[in-house]
């Protein structure tokens, strides 16, 4: 009998191939930076930094091409648990996490921890309460799974169709953020930017399925990282002259704090369900930065807090990631690497607010008016500054774009032009990680969950893959369109579609592993309650007859989800005796994955029957 | 592999590994920012403790949850024979 492995396949060279990768971004960024020393045209350098990262993940992705589904839809169940959880903490919230939850580092201070909790609590609760039986399971999607689960074709196909409405929201929400970026980088429009990386990703992905996302999406979020982290490195090393920004940023905060007392920055007390998040946009620093609920209430912090933690918990294009590893343990340690990385990028956004908020405190100290330094010129320049009123100088004097701040910082350091342009060009790598999860979840759903969803056996090889291909495409496609003709902040979209992927899968998902009772009926009210009710809410929020912001719409998503699926599953018959002997075997780690075993003997009953 | 009579205590075993794990965690991030604000006075490493703690402390406290819930539960699997094969 074929047995789970944990260290089965693995490429011992990966590290080395990934260390090639660094060193030649590393080598491009220094080559860059050399040619602008020279006086090389500003055109060149900008296109150099956008398309040079652009071909080496099209590179890596069209070198590991497949014609077998397990490699397809699964990268072969051999990425090992670094790799996995790096993908999963990147594309968690993608490009839109990393430059607005900056800006709103910058502009609300503590309260935007409410994104960053929620989002470490979902890794938390998804490698202890749902992946590593996911990962037993085996499916290549989550309708396919609860399909599975609750022997229900209605269950698959609904749940099919509630996945694909949030994973479309988070897909023109990753294009449009990382279409922000490339078109400031090229000074190309916004719209063409969308359509080269959504071709980024059809190039990247097509030869290979996931086997291509993973190992082009590594490199997308290692680049994502390192432009992040050097630059307020660099910043680091000149303020405090010690190179770990996210525990070196204390002391100015003291002293931030101290400067706000002194210039009259007010104490903001938000209604405990407020929730005014900075939106697209210029905007104010509305409070003092380390006191809390000045602009997100306590209520609305910990209800935000609890959305965000269910929609990544049981976001249905997280969960299939992690049937990628090599098995249940390392599917665990994979979430283990996830909270990791999430914690640095996300402790790394707020050492760069803190930083931003210590330049801008230099001016406010020094109240010059009319004399800016060149720095806070050349940001207004830019288009990322607004400077309002005359003398004295004070912190509402300045309105910062939201979703400039991260770029803001190598100017207003100083550094070199390059620094800020690898920034950009990691914003777009998140971009296009978030993106390839979301469009590649949406495709496989389509092949795998939608048209080949009355059916419990899959399609022939080629057919499938080639189906799944033309589904990723497409996807790729509407989710551009998608993101042209519904300009919508990125950051909204990104927490609706949180908000309604945890109400629809996160009670369903955690019941169908933790209660042995619960059946298709209950999976079909605790999907529809949970899905109806969040985007109700959202709708309701957004046209203001209901006083709740549409973020929150878990609060009232989460727990109709929950009761739609146990009084359903109450009020009608226990699930048969094949479904609980299923749920019996999810739960044990040992043994061979459930969906290669029915593959494996379908192959020989076919055998047989031809 | 499994004895099938081992089921039973292996699944036990796992819920109380798991309340453990999940329970005080779920509680500590949604206290300790409540109680920012008074603690902000203090300080560590430089930072008001307060903020230092809703940051810094609940990234440090979920990674040491997960990385305590994976080395438990690799043990309990082990223990009642539900482990992966090497």
């Amino acid at each position: 009998m074929s047995v789970t492995s944990r260290t089965r396949f693995v490429n011992p060279r990966l590290g080395t191939y990934f260390g090639i990768f660094a060193s030649s971004l590393a080598g491009l960024v220094l080559l860059l930076l050399i040619f602008e020393e020279l006086g090389t045209s500003e055109t060149l350098l900008r296109w150099g930094m956008l398309l040079g990262p652009l071909l080496l993940y099209a590179a890596i992705g069209v070198c590991v091409p497949t014609r077998e589904p397990i490699e397809f839809f699964a990268a072969g169940r051999r990425v090992p648990a670094g790799y996995t959880g790096l993908g999963i903490a990147v594309a968690t919230m993608g490009a839109t996490g990393i430059v607005a939850i900056t800006g709103v580092f910058f502009l609300i201070g503590f309260d935007a921890l409410c994104l960053v909790i929620g989002g470490l609590a979902g890794y938390v609760i998804m490698a202890i309460m749902l992946a590593p039986f996911f990962r037993k399971f085996g499916t290549f999607t989550v309708p396919s799974y609860l399909g599975r689960r609750f022997e229900s074709k209605t269950v698959r196909l609904l749940s099919a169709a509630c996945m694909i409405v949030p994973a479309t929201l988070m897909l023109a929400a990753e294009l449009r953020m990382g279409a922000f970026a490339g078109a400031w980088l090229v000074g190309q429009p916004q719209a063409l930017m969308i359509f080269i990386l959504a071709a980024a990703f059809v190039v990247t992905t097509l030869l290979g399925g996931m086997r291509s996302l993973t190992w082009s999406g590594s490199a997308e979020a290692i680049a994502a990282v390192l432009a992040l982290l050097v630059p307020v490195t660099i910043v680091a090393v000149m303020v405090t002259n010690f190179p770990l920004p996210q525990l070196t940023n204390g002391p100015l905060l003291r002293a931030l704090m101290y400067s706000e007392a002194a210039h009259g920055l007010p104490i903001v007390d938000a209604p405990t369900l407020g929730f005014a998040l900075p939106t697209e946009g210029a905007a104010h620093i509305a409070k003092r930065f380390t006191v809390p609920y000045g602009a997100v209430g306590p209520t609305a912090f910990v209800v935000a807090m609890l959305t965000v933690l269910a929609g990544v918990a049981a976001s249905p294009w997280l969960i299939p990631r992690v049937t990628m590893t090599p098995g249940v343990y390392e599917t665990r340690k994979s979430l283990g690497w996830a909270t990791v990385y999430f914690g640095l990028i996300m402790l790394t956004c707020a050492a760069i607010a803190v930083y931003m908020r210590d330049f801008v405190m230099d001016l406010v100290k020094a109240g010059v008016p009319g004399n800016l330094p060149d720095w806070m010129q050349h940001l207004i320049a830019l288009g990322f500054v607004t400077v309002e009123g005359a003398a004295p100088v004070a912190y509402t004097s300045f309105a910062f774009v939201r979703d400039s701040v991260l770029l803001s910082l190598p100017v207003a350091a100083g550094l070199p032009s390059v620094f800020l342009y690898f920034a950009a060009t990691g914003i777009v790598a998140a971009a296009l990680v978030g993106a390839g999860a979301t469009a590649s979840a949406i495709g496989n759903v389509i092949e795998e969950d939608i048209v080949n969803g009355f059916s419990s056996e899959p399609l022939p090889r080629v057919g499938r893959l080639h189906l799944a291909r033309l589904a990723m495409a497409g996807t790729a496609a509407g989710g551009a369109m998608v993101a042209l003709l519904a300009p919508t902040d990125p950051l909204r979209l990104l927490l609706w579609s949180l908000a309604i992927a945890g109400s629809t899968f996160f009670p369903v998902l955690v019941l169908s592993i933790w209660w042995k009772r619960m059946n298709d009926f209950g999976a079909i009210a605790g999907l529809g309650s949970g899905f109806a009710v969040a985007v109700l809410t959202i709708l309701a929020g957004e046209s203001n007859i209901l006083g709740l912001d549409g973020a929150l719409a878990g609060i009232v998503g989460l727990p109709a989800g929950a009761l739609g699926a146990v009084l359903a599953s109450l009020a009608t018959p226990q699930p048969t005796r094949s479904v609980l002997e299923l749920v019996r075997e999810i739960r044990i780690p040992g043994g061979e994955v459930i969906y290669d075993r029915e593959m494996r003997l379908l192959r020989l009953k076919n055998r047989e029957r031809s | 592999m499994m004895e099938r009579k081992e089921r039973k205590p292996y699944w036990r075993h796992t819920k109380w590994q798991v309340l453990a794990s999940v329970v005080p965690f779920l509680v500590l991030i949604i206290v300790l920012p409540l109680y920012a604000d008074s603690l902000n006075s203090e300080r560590f490493l430089g930072f008001p403790l307060g903020y230092f703690l809703s940051a810094h402390g609940i990234a440090i406290i979920a990674i040491f949850t997960v990385a305590s819930f994976v080395n438990r539960q690799d043990a309990i699997d082990h223990w009642h024979g539900a482990h992966e094969d090497m």
